[in-house]
C-alpha cells in the first residue's frame, strides 16, 4: 500500500469515526489532534523537505489565530473571511522573515527564527492598547454556514467542529501533496539532498526554500485561525516556543519528509499524553525520557519501519544519486 | 543624580551579564565545537542552582564547600549526557539531535520541578553584611562575589583553552575535526571533556544566580534562549564573542529597563540582534556567516 493511500484511508475512517465515538472530550482530543497535524504538516514543509530547522513556527500560527481574533471581534467580520485572511497575514510576514533569514547559515538560521518569533510574543504581550496585552481575544465568534438563508451548521456541537477541522486537515494535506510532487518541492528536496550538487544543475537553493517557507507559513496561519475559532480565546502563547517544539515533536517522531510522518506524530504524541496523565506529576518527566528514547532509536521516524525515506546513499550509484532528487 | 543613577543601572547590568557570559560561554563551546545546539543548556544553568541550593540550605554546607562539589557533579553529569546520549548521535541530523536535547531539557525541568516544587530557591553565601557604598552606588556583598567568581572562570576558561594540551586540541577539533582526528586527537574525549566543562560553567551560573537572586525551574527555557541570543551577539563559535555578548546584553537590559521602562526589558536581547546582525551578519566577533553553496 502507498503512503497517499494510507493517508485517504486514515481520513476516510476519521469521517465515519464520530458515528462511534458519542464521548466528548474524546471527540475534543480528536480536533486537536486534527489541529496538530495541521501544524506539524506545515512545519515539516519547511523542516522536512527544505531541511532547515525554523524555531520559529509558532509566530505565523500567533499571526494567523491573532488576525481571526481581530478580524472576528472587533471588525465583526465571519469565519470564512477571517481564515483565508490569517493565511495571507502569516504567508506575508513568512515572505519577509523568510527573505531575510535564510540567506543564513544553517545554525543562523535556526537561532533567528526563534528570535523572531520570541520578539513578536515580547510585543504582542506589551502592547496592552492595541493587541490587549496578556489578556488576549476571549469570545472569539464560532463560524457558522448558511445558504440562502437556512443555517446548515451552526458550530455549536463538537460534530460541526470536527468535520471542519478535518476538512482543513485534508486541504493542507493536499496542499503539502501538490507542493512535494510540484517542481519547487523537488527542487526543495534536491536541496535538502545536496546543497552545492542543487545548484550546479540551476536549482536556487534560496527560492526554493522561500516558497517552501512562505507555503508553511500560509498552512499555519490557516492552522491558527481554527484554533481560534474552536477554542474561542487567543493570547500571546499561541507565540510561544511549546507550539513550536509539539509541532517539531510530532514531524521528526513521526517522519520527516513524508506525507503521513507528520500526521502520525500527532497521533502519536498526543496519545502518549493522554495515556501519561495517569502517572499525573511524572507524566511530562516521562514524555521527556520517550521523546529522547524515540528520538534515539528512530532518527527517521516511524515511518521509516515501513517506508525508507530515500535509498541510502551508499547503495547508490553516483548517477542513481544525481538522479534521486527528481524521481521522489 | 541621573550620572549616578547610570552608574547604578550599569553594575546592576554588569552582575546580570556576568551571568550570560558564563552560561553562553559554555554553550558557544559545545555548539562551536561539538555543532550541537544544546536546549538543555538552561535546565542544567537551573541545575546549578537547585543543587548549591540543597547544599547550603538543606545540608548546610558552607558556599566554599558547596560550590566545588556542586561543580563536581555537573561535571559527572556532563559525561554522563554526552557519553549515554550526544556521542551515540555523532553523525546524525541537527534535527534528532536538537530534539534529544530538547527532550533531556524537558525531562530535567519536570523532574525538577517534582523534587523541589515551583517555589524560587535561594542559594546562602553567609554574606549577609552591609551592603558597599562607592559613592552613590550600592552593591551587595553577594553580588561582589558573583562577578569575582565569574571573572576567574572566565579567565580560568581561557588559560585552559589558550594554555593547555587539552585546550590545544580542543581547538584543533574546532577548527577542523578530520584533520584533528588524522593528528591522533581522540575526538571522543574532546568531545566528553568539552560537554562537561560546557555543563559546569552553565552549573556555575546557576549557583552564583541563586546566590545574588533566587532559582526556579520556570527560568531554564528563557536562560537557554537568552543564552542563544548572547552567542549570536557575539559571534558563533567565538568565546571571547559570548563573553563580551553577555555583558553587552545585561547592560543593555538594565539600562533599558532602569531609563526607558521594564516592559520590554527582555525583548531589548532580540531587537540588538537584529540589529547587529543586519549591519554584522556574522555578530559582533565571529566569522562571516554568508552561506556559500
Amino acid at each position: 500500500m502507498t503512503e497517499n493511500r494510507i493517508v485517504l484511508l486514515l481520513l476516510a475512517l476519521a469521517a465515519v469515526l464520530p458515528a462511534f465515538v458519542g464521548d466528548q472530550y474524546v471527540m475534543h482530543l480528536l480536533i486537536m489532534t486534527f489541529f496538530y497535524a495541521m501544524l506539524s504538516t506545515s512545519l515539516n514543509l519547511i523542516v522536512g523537505y527544505v531541511g532547515e530547522l525554523s524555531l520559529g513556527h509558532a509566530a505565523f500560527l500567533g499571526l494567523g489565530a491573532y488576525t481571526s481574533a481581530v478580524l472576528s471581534t472587533e471588525a465583526g467580520l465571519p469565519f470564512w473571511l477571517c481564515l483565508p485572511a490569517a493565511g495571507i497575514v502569516a504567508g506575508t510576514a513568512a515572505l519577509a522573515v523568510g527573505a531575510i533569514t535564510l540567506r543564513l547559515e544553517g545554525h543562523f538560521f535556526v537561532l533567528i527564527s526563534l528570535a523572531f518569533a520570541e520578539v513578536l510574543r515580547y510585543v504582542v504581550m506589551n502592547s496592552v492598547e492595541l493587541l490587549r496585552g496578556p489578556l488576549g481575544y476571549p469570545n472569539i465568534p464560532a463560524p457558522s454556514l448558511s445558504f440562502g438563508g437556512t443555517v446548515l451548521a451552526d458550530f455549536a456541537s463538537k460534530a460541526h467542529f470536527y468535520y471542519l477541522g478535518l476538512a482543513l486537515l485534508a486541504a493542507t494535506l493536499y496542499a503539502a501533496w501538490r507542493f512535494a510532487r510540484s517542481s519547487f518541492g523537488l527542487g526543495a528536496l534536491a536541496v535538502r539532498e545536496n546543497r552545492r550538487l542543487a545548484r550546479a544543475v540551476g536549482i536556487d537553493p534560496f527560492r526554493h526554500a522561500l516558497v517552501a517557507f512562505v507555503a508553511g507559513g500560509v498552512l499555519a496561519g490557516i492552522a491558527g485561525s481554527f484554533y481560534a475559532h474552536y477554542l474561542t480565546f487567543v493570547g500571546p502563547e499561541v507565540l510561544g516556543f511549546s507550539f513550536t517544539l509539539s509541532a517539531l515533536m510530532m514531524v521528526v517522531i513521526g517522519g520527516r519528509g513524508t506525507l503521513l510522518g507528520p500526521l502520525l506524530g500527532a497521533a502519536v504524541v498526543g496519545i502518549t499524553l493522554e495515556l501519561l496523565r495517569s502517572v499525573n506529576e511524572a507524566r511530562l518527566s516521562i514524555f521527556g525520557i520517550l521523546l529522547v528514547l524515540a528520538v534515539m532509536f528512530l532518527p527517521d521516524g516511524l515511518v521509516s519501519l515501513r517506508w525508507r525515506r530515500r535509498p541510502e546513499p551508499a547503495e547508490e550509484s553516483p548517477t542513481e544519486a544525481l538522479d534521486s532528487p527528481l524521481r521522489s | 543624580m541621573l550620572l549616578s543613577d547610570f552608574l547604578q543601572f550599569a553594575l546592576n547590568g554588569l552582575v546580570t551579564g556576568c551571568f550570560y557570559a558564563l552560561t553562553a560561554l559554555g554553550l558557544s563551546l559545545v555548539f562551536g565545537l561539538m555543532n550541537i545546539v544544546n536546549f538543555a543548556h538552561g535546565a542544567l544553568f537551573v541545575l546549578g542552582g537547585m543543587l548549591a541550593s540543597v547544599a547550603t540550605e538543606r545540608l548546610g554546607l558552607p558556599l566554599w564547600a558547596a560550590i566545588p562539589a556542586v561543580l563536581a557533579i555537573m561535571w559527572g553529569l556532563g559525561v554522563v549526557i554526552e557519553a549515554g546520549l550526544l556521542a551515540r548521535m555523532r553523525d546524525a541530523h541537527i534535527l534528532p539531535v536538537t530534539l534529544v536535547t530538547i527532550g533531556l531539557s524537558v525531562f530535567l525541568v519536570n523532574t525538577m520541578l517534582m523534587l523541589f516544587g515551583t517555589e524560587p530557591k535561594n542559594v546562602k553565601t553567609g554574606l549577609e553584611g552591609a551592603p558597599i557604598f562607592l559613592g552613590d552606588v550600592i552593591i551587595s556583598q553577594s553580588r561582589i562575589l558573583a562577578i569575582g567568581v565569574s571573572v576567574v572562570a572566565i579567565i580560568a576558561t581561557w588559560l585552559l583553552i589558550s594554555h593547555t594540551r587539552a585546550g590545544r586540541a580542543m581547538r584543533a577539533v574546532f577548527q577542523q575535526p578530520e584533520a584533528a582526528a588524522l593528528a591522533g586527537i581522540p575526538i571522543a574525549r574532546i568531545h566528553s571533556f568539552t560537554f562537561a566543562l560546557g555543563t559546569t560553567l552553565a552549573g556555575l551560573a546557576g549557583i552564583l544566580l541563586g546566590a545574588v537572586f533566587v532559582v526556579d525551574p520556570s527560568r531554564a527555557e528563557p536562560a537557554a534562549v537568552k543564552a542563544f541570543v548572547v552567542i549570536i551577539l557575539g559571534g558563533i563559535g567565538s568565546l571571547p564573542g559570548a563573553v563580551l555578548g553577555g555583558l553587552l546584553l545585561g547592560l543593555a537590559e538594565s539600562l533599558w529597563g532602569g531609563f526607558v521602562s521594564t516592559g520590554y526589558m527582555d525583548a531589548v536581547g532580540f531587537v540588538l540582534v537584529i540589529a547587529i546582525l543586519l549591519f554584522r551578519p556574522s555578530g559582533l566577533l565571529g566569522a562571516p556567516a554568508s552561506r556559500v553553496g
